[in-house]
């Protein structure tokens, strides 16, 4: 059962896609159904493997020879993210029925979402890390094809660029770590390596954990990596809310945690890890207060939400670090969402010139209030519950001051997430802006998430379940939701992370008052808006690469001799240096 | 002493394939290479594959060969290199010397007995991944006999084209 | 030196390649161009078959060399379609006035 399951939700996208783009762009009506159709397909068979969740191998592919099997496990947290990837992206599906309508290609469009649903759920649900590899490379390719989607848009197409070329770093520390597994097991398998993490020396054992934590920072936009996240904002707002805030971007936590039995035994990796994440989680809050593109600021926000669960990973809170993925992946799918619906009605994406927007889109405004709210941390929405428990896992046994800074950052949070409601909904109108009414498939997706965005913290105790029962290497302890709420409310730290929060929104409410404070923070400004420097080092990277190619390019003469003679000369070479070495 | 006798042959038909004036020719010589490496091939043991080589190798490839002969035509040669030729010469003479006063003494060892698993075992079980990407291959190479099939219809769009470059 | 078997076929593959190299170094028609790589891949499949059988694994180098032989048909086969379009559209098989493909 199981098996055909996993199958099911990997192969239906894929099958959806090749149909979507085999029927062609004159064919629209068809092309938004059969893509709805397969999403929503997808959705229902990857949360039909929930009950079938287990620790053994489902299902198996032998290859023989080197590239051992190609197995894929339906354990708690494969099937977890499967279940976001699926459901997330049949309701972006949905959502993209209106924001796409009378978008030219597609089916471009259309099959690089399923194709990129597909290798999500193959990514997460594999234990063979040759094949995670592969998944991994597909998440990248798509996500490069998406953000430069407007491909007569400059901007789109060097957006994209960055974003696959960063994201590259993350696929080379994913290989290193695959091969180096690989020459001393002999064995490509994640499990077997995760119950015998001693097979491999520790000095080797410390390069591949930290590969992979560069590999994780490159994927999941944080520190030093940062800068792709925010230009890959160009994409189509579903594709924005689908891969770079519910799914693709978690693959790095997901990497973090999948691997944390094994390395956090290595020395200094997870303070590191830690430390990456508090830097990410620090300076994304800051540059999101300071943004003016309402997608800009969930970008960062998403960076910044990333550094948290980076964060819990790197404390040894899995458990905290996947419960705020699944709460991160909804609210901010959610706030995507409802900021593409923005976007598509005013046809702008600069806060400035919106304002006041709510009378005119409540129920936009609703959802996005709700997102926004549970981003912030407010109680009873799911964000509150799961940001609580990873600062929670922060205070006990590790740094105090990484804890501190981490509770400075929940206090932005809220401050930026305030101020980009109130810029975008309240106030009064800054300009003079038409506004088209939102469409009933984009409320359709809202709907579900906003609920969810109340909702989802109901289901700590299964949830825990789920993770407990089928990871043996983690160490995960059960948590019922009567446990979870007694140890949020009952420790001071959730007062602590309240009153911080409140503080963050005051600091919004009287910023006329304290308008002379702010001034003397002018310098921080300055600094955030160029991202602090790393958009420069990235143009340098970038200027210099082209200068060397631009200066080897006379040695590419197009002439297939003078090739050949290079070919010849290079071989020549080699033997010569043999004779002189023998 | 076989071995010898083929060693020359094949050196001989390679040399003909590429010095001869007229392309279609050069293909007869290569076919004539291609049969007399798959007795080579033969000699090692190696039956299976030499049946292969000279039913693909020796057969389809100049049938391939003598088919786009037709299409596109003898053109003479430019008999003018872009490369200097005592330039190639001299530097794949040093390349091949190089080699094989390197290599060939390694060799001087017996041919060893045949042994291990069988072709077929080895092929369908052994090499499974190896076998998925032939099929691709194939594929491919299904669509470039298309392309080299199909008639002149695009001709005049591309004309446009090159008028614009 | 004496003439064992593994020498002749050495020699056989060094030569081929050899011969390959130098049609590809002086040519500038492009079917020659294939009929040169057919040579080389001739070689290189003598020495795979040649390393197998030398280290009891003939069925490994056979199988590889079944590889080989589908890839370089696959090769002949786009190589010589390519051929026959440059030469519908451009008039020529000379690879010195393709070198507009180079900007």
């Amino acid at each position: 059962m199981a098996d055909e399951l996993i199958l099911l939700s990997i192969g239906l996208p894929w099958l959806g896609a090749l149909l979507v783009w085999l029927l062609g762009d004159r064919k629209a009506k068809f092309q938004h159904g059969i893509a709805v159709l397969f999403a929503v397909a997808s959705a229902v068979t990857a949360c039909l493997l929930l009950p079938n969740v287990g620790t053994s191998t489902v299902v198996s592919f032998p290859m023989e020879t080197t590239f051992g099997e190609f197995n894929f496990v339906a354990d708690g947290l494969g099937v977890f993210l499967a279940v976001i990837a699926t459901v997330v992206g049949s309701l972006a599906v949905i959502f993209s029925v209106d924001y796409m309508k009378g978008a030219a290609q597609l089916g471009r469009y259309y099959a690089m979402v399923l194709f990129f649903i597909g290798a999500m759920v193959g990514l997460v649900l594999t234990s063979n890390i040759l094949l995670m590899f592969v998944f991994w490379e597909i998440t990248a390719l798509c996500s490069y094809a998406l953000i430069s989607f407007y491909n007569d848009d400059p901007k789109a197409v060097s957006g994209g660029m960055k974003a696959l070329i960063i994201t590259q770093f993350g696929g080379l520390g994913l290989m290193l770590g695959a091969l180096v597994l690989f020459a001393y097991t002999g064995s490509f398998d994640i499990n077997v390596f995760l119950a015998n993490p001693s097979v491999l020396p520790s000095n080797i054992l410390g390069v591949m954990a930290f590969g992979f934590l560069i590999a994780a920072a490159a994927k999941s936009a944080q520190f030093p990596f940062q800068t792709w996240l925010p230009d890959a904002m160009e994409a189509p707002s579903p594709i924005s809310a689908l891969i770079h805030a519910a799914t693709m971007v978690n693959a790095g936590v997901y990497l973090l945690a999948r691997f944390f039995p094994a390395f956090e035994g290595v020395p200094g990796w997870r303070i590191s890890v830690m430390v990456v994440g508090m830097l990410s989680a620090l300076m994304a809050a800051v540059m999101a207060l300071v943004a003016t593109d309402l997608k800009r600021v969930l970008a960062y926000s998403t960076v910044s939400q990333l550094g948290y669960m980076v964060y819990a990973v790197g404390a040894g809170g899995v458990f905290a670090s996947q419960f705020h993925l699944m709460s991160h992946s909804i609210f901010k799918a959610l706030l995507f969402l409802a900021a593409g619906a923005v976007i598509h009605s005013v046809g702008t994406r600069d806060m400035r010139q919106m304002g006041g927007l709510g009378k005119k889109l409540p129920f936009v405004r609703i959802v996005f209030v709700i997102g926004a709210l549970a981003l912030a941390g407010i109680p009873i929405f799911n964000g509150f519950w799961s940001k609580e428990l990873i600062l929670e896992v922060g205070m006990h046994g590790n740094p105090i001051w990484l804890y501190v800074i981490m509770l400075i950052v929940a206090g932005l949070t809220a401050l930026y997430t305030f101020r980009c409601v109130w810029l975008v909904f309240y106030g009064e109108e800054r300009s003079e802006l038409h506004v088209h009414p939102v469409g009933i498939f984009s409320k359709i997706a809202l709907a579900p998430l906003a609920i969810g965005a109340v909702t989802t913290w109901l289901l700590a105790g299964p949830f825990s379940n789920l993770l407990a029962e089928s990871l043996p290497t983690h160490s995960i302890h059960e948590l019922s939701l009567m446990e979870m709420i007694r140890e949020v409310i009952g420790t001071p730290a959730t007062y602590i992370a309240l009153a911080v929060v409140t503080l963050g929104l005051m600091t919004w409410v009287v910023r006329e008052q304290i308008s002379g404070v702010v001034k003397n923070l002018r310098f921080l400004e300055t600094a955030a808006v160029q991202s602090f420097g790393f958009e420069a080092i990235n143009r340098g990277i970038v200027a210099g690469v082209q200068k060397i190619a631009e200066g080897l390019r006379g040695s590419q003469t197009g002439l297939l001799n003078w090739n050949v003679f290079g070919i010849v000369a290079g071989l020549i070479l080699v033997l010569a240096a043999l004779l002189i070495g023998a | 002493m076989w071995h010898i006798i083929i060693l020359i042959g094949i050196l001989v038909c390679a040399f003909q394939a590429i010095r001869s004036e007229r392309l279609l020719v050069a293909a007869l010589w290569l076919a004539g290479t291609s049969a007399l490496v798959a007795i080579m091939m033969y000699l090692l043991g190696a039956y299976q594959i030499a049946v292969i080589e000279l039913s693909v190798g020796a057969g389809l490839v100049t049938v391939l060969f003598v088919f786009a002969i037709n299409i596109a035509g003898e053109e003479p040669i430019p008999a003018l290199s872009l490369i200097p030729k005592p330039l190639a010469w001299v530097s794949v003479i040093v390349a091949v010397g190089l080699l094989a006063w390197q290599i060939l003494p390694l060799f001087d060892l017996p041919l060893g007995s045949l042994q291990g698993a069988g072709f077929e075992e080895m092929l369908w079980s052994g090499r499974k991944v190896d076998l998925y990407l032939q099929t691709a291959l194939i594929f491919a190479g299904v669509l470039s006999m298309v392309a080299l099939l199909s008639e002149e219809q695009t001709h005049k769009v591309s004309t446009h084209k090159e008028d614009n470059v | 030196m004496n003439l064992s078997i593994p020498v002749i076929v050495m020699a056989a593959v060094i030569g081929l390649v050899g011969i390959g190299f130098y049609c590809l170094l002086v040519t500038r028609n492009m079917i020659r161009v294939v009929v040169a790589l057919q040579i080389i891949v001739k070689g290189a499949m003598l020495a795979l078959l040649l390393a197998g059988r030398m280290r009891g694994q003939l069925a490994l180098g056979q199988s590889m060399a079944l590889t080989v032989i589908v890839a370089d048909t696959i090769v002949a086969v786009l190589g010589l379609a390519l051929a026959v379009q440059v030469k519908r559209r451009l008039g020529s098989l000379d690879l010195n006035d393709l070198s507009s493909l180079k900007r």
